[in-house]
Protein backbone atom coordinates (compact mmCIF):
# COMPACT_ATOMS: atom_id res chain seq x y z
CA UNK A 1 0.00 0.00 0.00
CA UNK A 2 2.95 2.32 0.43
CA UNK A 3 3.14 2.30 -3.36
CA UNK A 4 -0.26 3.95 -3.58
CA UNK A 5 0.58 7.15 -1.75
CA UNK A 6 1.17 10.41 -3.52
CA UNK A 7 3.46 13.37 -2.82
CA UNK A 8 5.96 12.67 -0.05
CA UNK A 9 3.98 9.62 1.08
CA UNK A 10 0.73 11.49 1.80
CA UNK A 11 -2.69 9.95 1.70
CA UNK A 12 -4.57 13.27 1.43
CA UNK A 13 -8.27 13.34 2.31
CA UNK A 14 -10.22 10.26 3.39
CA UNK A 15 -13.45 9.30 5.12
CA UNK A 16 -14.15 6.75 7.84
CA UNK A 17 -15.66 3.56 6.44
CA UNK A 18 -19.00 2.65 8.03
CA UNK A 19 -21.42 -0.04 6.76
CA UNK A 20 -24.15 2.58 6.19
CA UNK A 21 -22.00 4.56 3.74
CA UNK A 22 -20.04 1.66 2.22
CA UNK A 23 -21.44 2.37 -1.25
CA UNK A 24 -20.52 6.04 -1.04
CA UNK A 25 -16.98 5.28 0.14
CA UNK A 26 -16.44 2.61 -2.53
CA UNK A 27 -17.44 5.09 -5.27
CA UNK A 28 -14.94 7.83 -4.30
CA UNK A 29 -12.53 7.92 -7.23
CA UNK A 30 -9.56 9.52 -5.44
CA UNK A 31 -9.72 7.74 -2.08
CA UNK A 32 -6.31 6.52 -0.88
CA UNK A 33 -7.10 5.74 2.75
CA UNK A 34 -9.96 5.01 5.08
CA UNK A 35 -10.49 3.88 8.64
CA UNK A 36 -12.62 1.11 10.07
CA UNK A 37 -13.75 0.60 13.67
CA UNK A 38 -11.25 -2.05 14.78
CA UNK A 39 -13.74 -3.88 16.99
CA UNK A 40 -15.95 -4.50 13.92
CA UNK A 41 -13.23 -6.30 11.94
CA UNK A 42 -13.41 -10.10 12.26
CA UNK A 43 -10.17 -11.39 13.82
CA UNK A 44 -9.99 -14.30 11.41
CA UNK A 45 -11.71 -15.52 8.29
CA UNK A 46 -12.20 -13.40 5.22
CA UNK A 47 -12.04 -9.60 5.38
CA UNK A 48 -15.59 -8.20 4.85
CA UNK A 49 -16.09 -7.92 1.08
CA UNK A 50 -16.41 -4.10 0.82
CA UNK A 51 -13.15 -3.64 2.73
CA UNK A 52 -11.41 -6.35 0.69
CA UNK A 53 -12.44 -4.50 -2.48
CA UNK A 54 -11.00 -1.24 -1.17
CA UNK A 55 -7.75 -3.02 -0.26
CA UNK A 56 -7.50 -4.55 -3.74
CA UNK A 57 -7.92 -1.06 -5.19
CA UNK A 58 -4.90 0.07 -3.14
CA UNK A 59 -6.81 2.00 -0.49
CA UNK A 60 -5.13 1.75 2.92
CA UNK A 61 -7.53 0.74 5.72
CA UNK A 62 -6.58 1.78 9.27
CA UNK A 63 -8.16 -0.10 12.19
CA UNK A 64 -9.36 2.50 14.69
CA UNK A 65 -9.97 1.05 18.16
CA UNK A 66 -12.58 2.57 20.45
CA UNK A 67 -12.82 0.11 23.35
CA UNK A 68 -9.27 -0.77 24.36
CA UNK A 69 -9.35 1.66 27.30
CA UNK A 70 -5.66 2.55 27.12
CA UNK A 71 -6.18 5.07 29.92
CA UNK A 72 -7.71 2.57 32.31
CA UNK A 73 -5.86 2.12 35.61
CA UNK A 74 -6.03 -1.63 35.03
CA UNK A 75 -3.81 -3.33 32.41
CA UNK A 76 -5.39 -3.51 28.95
CA UNK A 77 -7.27 -6.72 28.21
CA UNK A 78 -4.83 -8.97 26.27
CA UNK A 79 -7.72 -10.34 24.17
CA UNK A 80 -8.60 -6.83 23.01
CA UNK A 81 -4.95 -6.11 22.18
CA UNK A 82 -4.72 -9.40 20.25
CA UNK A 83 -7.83 -8.43 18.32
CA UNK A 84 -6.41 -5.04 17.34
CA UNK A 85 -3.20 -6.73 16.17
CA UNK A 86 -5.20 -9.31 14.20
CA UNK A 87 -7.24 -6.54 12.54
CA UNK A 88 -4.00 -4.81 11.49
CA UNK A 89 -2.71 -8.06 9.94
CA UNK A 90 -6.04 -8.87 8.30
CA UNK A 91 -6.13 -5.49 6.58
CA UNK A 92 -2.37 -5.22 5.98
CA UNK A 93 -2.72 -1.84 7.66
CA UNK A 94 0.10 0.73 7.76
CA UNK A 95 -0.79 1.62 11.36
CA UNK A 96 -3.56 1.38 13.94
CA UNK A 97 -5.06 4.03 16.20
CA UNK A 98 -6.70 4.26 19.61
CA UNK A 99 -7.62 6.94 22.15
CA UNK A 100 -6.02 8.50 25.20
CA UNK A 101 -9.08 7.75 27.31
CA UNK A 102 -10.76 5.10 29.40
CA UNK A 103 -14.10 3.46 28.65
CA UNK A 104 -14.72 1.19 31.64
CA UNK A 105 -13.85 0.92 35.32
CA UNK A 106 -15.00 -1.07 38.31
CA UNK A 107 -16.79 -3.56 36.06
CA UNK A 108 -18.99 -0.90 34.40
CA UNK A 109 -18.92 0.19 30.76
CA UNK A 110 -19.15 3.96 30.32
CA UNK A 111 -20.35 3.64 26.72
CA UNK A 112 -18.05 6.37 25.47
CA UNK A 113 -14.51 7.73 25.75
CA UNK A 114 -13.89 9.39 29.11
CA UNK A 115 -11.10 11.86 29.90
CA UNK A 116 -8.21 11.02 32.22
CA UNK A 117 -6.99 13.19 35.03
CA UNK A 118 -3.94 14.98 33.65
CA UNK A 119 -1.75 13.59 36.44
CA UNK A 120 1.59 11.78 36.58
CA UNK A 121 -0.24 8.66 37.75
CA UNK A 122 -2.50 8.72 34.69
CA UNK A 123 0.46 9.31 32.36
CA UNK A 124 2.15 6.25 33.88
CA UNK A 125 -1.02 4.16 33.40
CA UNK A 126 -1.39 5.18 29.73
CA UNK A 127 2.31 4.67 28.99
CA UNK A 128 2.24 1.17 30.51
CA UNK A 129 -0.87 0.19 28.55
CA UNK A 130 0.48 1.60 25.28
CA UNK A 131 3.70 -0.38 25.83
CA UNK A 132 1.70 -3.58 26.46
CA UNK A 133 -0.19 -2.91 23.23
CA UNK A 134 2.85 -1.99 21.13
CA UNK A 135 4.50 -5.25 22.18
CA UNK A 136 1.80 -7.19 20.31
CA UNK A 137 1.19 -4.91 17.32
CA UNK A 138 2.80 -5.56 13.92
CA UNK A 139 2.62 -1.83 13.03
CA UNK A 140 2.91 1.58 14.76
CA UNK A 141 0.06 2.98 16.84
CA UNK A 142 -1.25 6.54 16.70
CA UNK A 143 -2.87 7.93 19.86
CA UNK A 144 -5.86 10.26 19.71
CA UNK A 145 -6.66 12.86 22.38
CA UNK A 146 -10.41 13.09 22.99
CA UNK A 147 -13.03 15.78 23.38
CA UNK A 148 -13.84 16.11 27.08
CA UNK A 149 -17.09 17.54 28.38
CA UNK A 150 -15.57 17.85 31.86
CA UNK A 151 -12.12 17.94 33.42
CA UNK A 152 -10.88 16.21 36.57
CA UNK A 153 -10.57 18.46 39.63
CA UNK A 154 -6.86 18.06 40.27
CA UNK A 155 -5.00 18.23 36.96
CA UNK A 156 -1.24 18.58 37.39
CA UNK A 157 -0.38 19.09 33.72
CA UNK A 158 -1.96 21.13 30.96
CA UNK A 159 -3.15 19.31 27.88
CA UNK A 160 -0.06 19.98 25.74
CA UNK A 161 2.33 18.81 28.48
CA UNK A 162 0.18 15.75 29.22
CA UNK A 163 0.02 14.67 25.57
CA UNK A 164 3.67 15.46 24.80
CA UNK A 165 4.84 13.39 27.75
CA UNK A 166 2.74 10.39 26.68
CA UNK A 167 3.99 10.65 23.09
CA UNK A 168 7.63 11.07 24.17
CA UNK A 169 7.56 8.14 26.55
CA UNK A 170 5.71 5.74 24.20
CA UNK A 171 7.24 6.80 20.89
CA UNK A 172 3.70 6.65 19.50
CA UNK A 173 2.36 8.77 16.65
CA UNK A 174 -0.36 11.37 17.16
CA UNK A 175 -3.85 11.10 15.70
CA UNK A 176 -4.94 14.69 16.08
CA UNK A 177 -8.69 15.25 16.07
CA UNK A 178 -9.01 18.87 15.02
CA UNK A 179 -12.70 18.90 15.96
CA UNK A 180 -11.75 17.80 19.48
CA UNK A 181 -9.18 20.60 19.66
CA UNK A 182 -11.96 23.00 18.65
CA UNK A 183 -14.50 21.50 21.09
CA UNK A 184 -12.17 21.53 24.09
CA UNK A 185 -10.98 25.07 23.44
CA UNK A 186 -14.54 26.34 22.96
CA UNK A 187 -15.82 24.62 26.10
CA UNK A 188 -12.85 25.76 28.21
CA UNK A 189 -12.85 29.28 26.78
CA UNK A 190 -9.35 28.87 25.34
CA UNK A 191 -7.75 29.55 21.94
CA UNK A 192 -7.54 26.33 19.89
CA UNK A 193 -4.38 27.53 18.12
CA UNK A 194 -2.57 27.75 21.48
CA UNK A 195 -2.66 23.94 21.69
CA UNK A 196 -1.60 23.56 18.03
CA UNK A 197 1.41 25.76 18.77
CA UNK A 198 2.55 23.45 21.57
CA UNK A 199 1.90 19.96 20.17
CA UNK A 200 4.60 17.97 18.31
CA UNK A 201 2.90 18.38 14.92
CA UNK A 202 5.68 16.45 13.18
CA UNK A 203 4.36 13.35 14.98
CA UNK A 204 0.88 13.63 13.47
CA UNK A 205 0.05 10.44 11.57
CA UNK A 206 -3.32 11.76 10.45
CA UNK A 207 -6.09 14.11 11.46
CA UNK A 208 -9.75 13.56 12.26
CA UNK A 209 -12.29 16.12 11.13
CA UNK A 210 -15.87 15.88 12.37
CA UNK A 211 -19.03 17.82 13.06
CA UNK A 212 -20.76 18.62 16.30
CA UNK A 213 -23.47 20.70 17.87
CA UNK A 214 -24.18 22.73 20.97
CA UNK A 215 -26.39 21.12 23.62
CA UNK A 216 -26.89 22.38 27.20
CA UNK A 217 -24.43 25.22 26.53
CA UNK A 218 -21.66 22.74 25.72
CA UNK A 219 -20.26 21.97 22.27
CA UNK A 220 -20.54 18.21 21.70
CA UNK A 221 -18.32 16.40 19.22
CA UNK A 222 -21.20 14.30 17.87
CA UNK A 223 -19.95 13.06 14.48
CA UNK A 224 -23.61 13.28 13.45
CA UNK A 225 -23.75 16.96 12.48
CA UNK A 226 -22.13 19.04 9.72
CA UNK A 227 -18.49 20.10 10.12
CA UNK A 228 -18.62 23.74 11.28
CA UNK A 229 -16.70 26.38 9.33
CA UNK A 230 -14.65 27.07 12.49
CA UNK A 231 -13.31 23.49 12.37
CA UNK A 232 -12.40 23.85 8.68
CA UNK A 233 -10.63 27.12 9.48
CA UNK A 234 -8.67 25.27 12.15
CA UNK A 235 -7.65 22.68 9.52
CA UNK A 236 -6.16 25.57 7.55
CA UNK A 237 -4.42 26.91 10.68
CA UNK A 238 -2.97 23.45 11.32
CA UNK A 239 -1.77 22.99 7.73
CA UNK A 240 -0.13 26.42 7.80
CA UNK A 241 1.98 25.20 10.75
CA UNK A 242 2.63 21.65 9.55
CA UNK A 243 0.51 19.85 7.00
CA UNK A 244 -0.32 16.31 8.15
CA UNK A 245 0.03 13.44 5.64
CA UNK A 246 -3.68 12.62 5.84
CA UNK A 247 -7.03 14.01 7.03
CA UNK A 248 -10.12 11.91 7.58
CA UNK A 249 -13.80 12.89 7.86
CA UNK A 250 -15.58 11.00 10.64
CA UNK A 251 -19.32 10.58 10.33
CA UNK A 252 -21.10 8.17 12.66
CA UNK A 253 -24.81 8.58 12.11
CA UNK A 254 -27.62 10.75 10.69
CA UNK A 255 -25.89 10.22 7.35
CA UNK A 256 -26.66 13.08 4.98
CA UNK A 257 -27.22 12.72 1.23
CA UNK A 258 -24.10 11.81 -0.79
CA UNK A 259 -23.85 15.33 -2.21
CA UNK A 260 -23.55 16.79 1.29
CA UNK A 261 -20.79 14.32 2.21
CA UNK A 262 -18.98 15.11 -1.04
CA UNK A 263 -19.20 18.82 -0.28
CA UNK A 264 -17.71 18.22 3.19
CA UNK A 265 -14.85 16.15 1.75
CA UNK A 266 -14.18 18.86 -0.85
CA UNK A 267 -14.19 21.52 1.88
CA UNK A 268 -11.53 19.54 3.81
CA UNK A 269 -9.48 19.27 0.60
CA UNK A 270 -9.76 23.03 0.08
CA UNK A 271 -8.90 23.81 3.71
CA UNK A 272 -5.82 21.55 3.63
CA UNK A 273 -4.68 22.11 0.04
CA UNK A 274 -4.92 18.42 -0.85
CA UNK A 275 -6.54 17.22 -4.08
CA UNK A 276 -10.27 16.49 -3.99
CA UNK A 277 -11.11 12.77 -3.77
CA UNK A 278 -14.71 13.03 -4.96
CA UNK B 1 -16.95 9.61 47.74
CA UNK B 2 -13.40 9.34 46.49
CA UNK B 3 -10.51 11.54 47.59
CA UNK B 4 -7.46 12.66 45.62
CA UNK B 5 -5.31 10.21 47.59
CA UNK B 6 -7.41 7.28 46.36
CA UNK B 7 -5.91 5.24 43.55
CA UNK B 8 -6.62 6.03 39.91
CA UNK B 9 -8.56 2.76 39.65
CA UNK B 10 -10.88 3.71 42.53
CA UNK B 11 -11.40 7.21 41.21
CA UNK B 12 -12.16 5.99 37.69
CA UNK B 13 -14.64 3.45 39.06
CA UNK B 14 -16.41 6.12 41.15
CA UNK B 15 -16.66 8.43 38.14
CA UNK B 16 -18.10 5.74 35.85
CA UNK B 17 -20.59 4.71 38.55
CA UNK B 18 -21.75 8.35 38.79
CA UNK B 19 -22.09 8.58 35.01
CA UNK B 20 -23.95 5.33 34.32
CA UNK B 21 -25.27 3.84 37.55
CA UNK B 22 -26.77 6.75 39.48
CA UNK B 23 -23.96 6.89 42.07
CA UNK B 24 -23.10 10.25 43.70
CA UNK B 25 -20.76 12.58 41.81
CA UNK B 26 -17.22 12.34 43.26
CA UNK B 27 -15.95 15.44 45.07
CA UNK B 28 -14.40 18.21 43.08
CA UNK B 29 -16.08 17.56 39.72
CA UNK B 30 -18.37 20.21 38.25
CA UNK B 31 -21.83 18.69 38.85
CA UNK B 32 -23.35 20.59 35.92
CA UNK B 33 -20.77 19.22 33.47
CA UNK B 34 -20.97 15.68 34.86
CA UNK B 35 -24.74 15.83 34.42
CA UNK B 36 -24.27 17.07 30.85
CA UNK B 37 -21.88 14.17 30.17
CA UNK B 38 -24.29 11.72 31.81
CA UNK B 39 -27.13 12.86 29.56
CA UNK B 40 -24.89 12.80 26.46
CA UNK B 41 -24.01 9.17 27.28
CA UNK B 42 -27.72 8.32 27.59
CA UNK B 43 -28.45 9.97 24.22
CA UNK B 44 -25.64 8.01 22.57
CA UNK B 45 -26.87 4.81 24.22
CA UNK B 46 -30.43 5.46 23.05
CA UNK B 47 -29.33 5.83 19.43
CA UNK B 48 -27.26 2.64 19.64
CA UNK B 49 -30.23 0.72 21.04
CA UNK B 50 -32.41 2.23 18.28
CA UNK B 51 -30.09 0.70 15.66
CA UNK B 52 -30.75 -2.76 17.09
CA UNK B 53 -34.44 -2.07 17.82
CA UNK B 54 -35.69 0.32 15.09
CA UNK B 55 -39.40 -0.50 15.52
CA UNK B 56 -39.21 -0.14 19.28
CA UNK B 57 -37.54 3.26 18.96
CA UNK B 58 -39.84 4.40 16.13
CA UNK B 59 -42.92 3.48 18.16
CA UNK B 60 -42.07 6.28 20.59
CA UNK B 61 -41.27 8.81 17.85
CA UNK B 62 -39.46 11.89 19.14
CA UNK B 63 -40.00 10.75 22.73
CA UNK B 64 -37.64 7.78 22.27
CA UNK B 65 -34.49 9.40 23.73
CA UNK B 66 -36.49 10.53 26.79
CA UNK B 67 -38.29 7.20 27.24
CA UNK B 68 -34.99 5.36 26.94
CA UNK B 69 -33.15 7.75 29.28
CA UNK B 70 -35.80 7.34 32.00
CA UNK B 71 -35.49 3.58 31.80
CA UNK B 72 -31.69 3.51 31.48
CA UNK B 73 -30.68 6.23 33.95
CA UNK B 74 -29.76 3.90 36.80
CA UNK B 75 -29.25 0.76 34.71
CA UNK B 76 -25.68 0.34 33.44
CA UNK B 77 -25.61 -1.03 29.90
CA UNK B 78 -25.52 -4.75 29.26
CA UNK B 79 -25.02 -4.08 25.56
CA UNK B 80 -27.39 -2.39 23.08
CA UNK B 81 -29.24 -5.57 22.17
CA UNK B 82 -29.82 -6.66 25.78
CA UNK B 83 -30.82 -3.12 26.81
CA UNK B 84 -33.46 -2.98 24.05
CA UNK B 85 -34.70 -6.46 24.91
CA UNK B 86 -35.14 -5.61 28.60
CA UNK B 87 -36.86 -2.31 27.77
CA UNK B 88 -39.20 -3.94 25.22
CA UNK B 89 -40.24 -6.58 27.78
CA UNK B 90 -41.00 -3.94 30.41
CA UNK B 91 -43.37 -1.67 28.43
CA UNK B 92 -46.66 -1.93 26.52
CA UNK B 93 -45.74 -2.19 22.82
CA UNK B 94 -47.27 -1.20 19.49
CA UNK B 95 -47.96 -4.07 17.07
CA UNK B 96 -44.79 -3.40 15.05
CA UNK B 97 -42.62 -3.19 18.15
CA UNK B 98 -44.22 -6.38 19.52
CA UNK B 99 -43.45 -8.14 16.21
CA UNK B 100 -39.86 -6.97 16.43
CA UNK B 101 -39.60 -8.34 19.96
CA UNK B 102 -41.12 -11.65 18.85
CA UNK B 103 -38.67 -11.87 15.94
CA UNK B 104 -35.70 -11.25 18.25
CA UNK B 105 -36.95 -13.88 20.68
CA UNK B 106 -37.51 -16.45 17.98
CA UNK B 107 -35.60 -19.72 17.77
CA UNK B 108 -35.89 -22.51 15.18
CA UNK B 109 -38.40 -24.13 17.53
CA UNK B 110 -40.61 -21.10 18.14
CA UNK B 111 -40.62 -20.55 14.35
CA UNK B 112 -41.58 -24.19 13.78
CA UNK B 113 -44.43 -23.87 16.27
CA UNK B 114 -45.65 -20.70 14.55
CA UNK B 115 -45.68 -22.50 11.20
CA UNK B 116 -47.62 -25.42 12.67
CA UNK B 117 -50.20 -23.12 14.28
CA UNK B 118 -53.46 -23.16 12.27
CA UNK B 119 -54.02 -19.86 10.42
CA UNK B 120 -57.14 -17.93 11.42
Amino acid sequence: MTGSTGEAGSYGVGIGWRPEIAGFVAALPGLRFTEVIAESVPASGPVPAPLATLREAGTAVIPHGVRLSLGGAEPVDPARVAHLAAAARQLDAPLVSEHIAFVRAGGLEAGHLLPLPRSREAVDAVVANVARTQAELPVPIALEPIAAIFDWPDDELDEAAFLSEILDRTGALLLLDIANVYANARNRGAEPTDLLDRLPLDRVAYVHVAGGAEHDGIYHDTHTHAVPQEVLDLVTELCARHRPPALLLERDGHYPPADTLRTELDAIATASGYPVVT
Amino acid sequence: MTRPEDSLAERQAALVAALVAGAPIPDGFDPRLIDTARRALLRKRSSEVARHWPMLAASFGERWPTVFAEWAEARPTRGSFQDGLALARSLPLTDLAAEELAAHQSTPWTRLLRRLRPRP
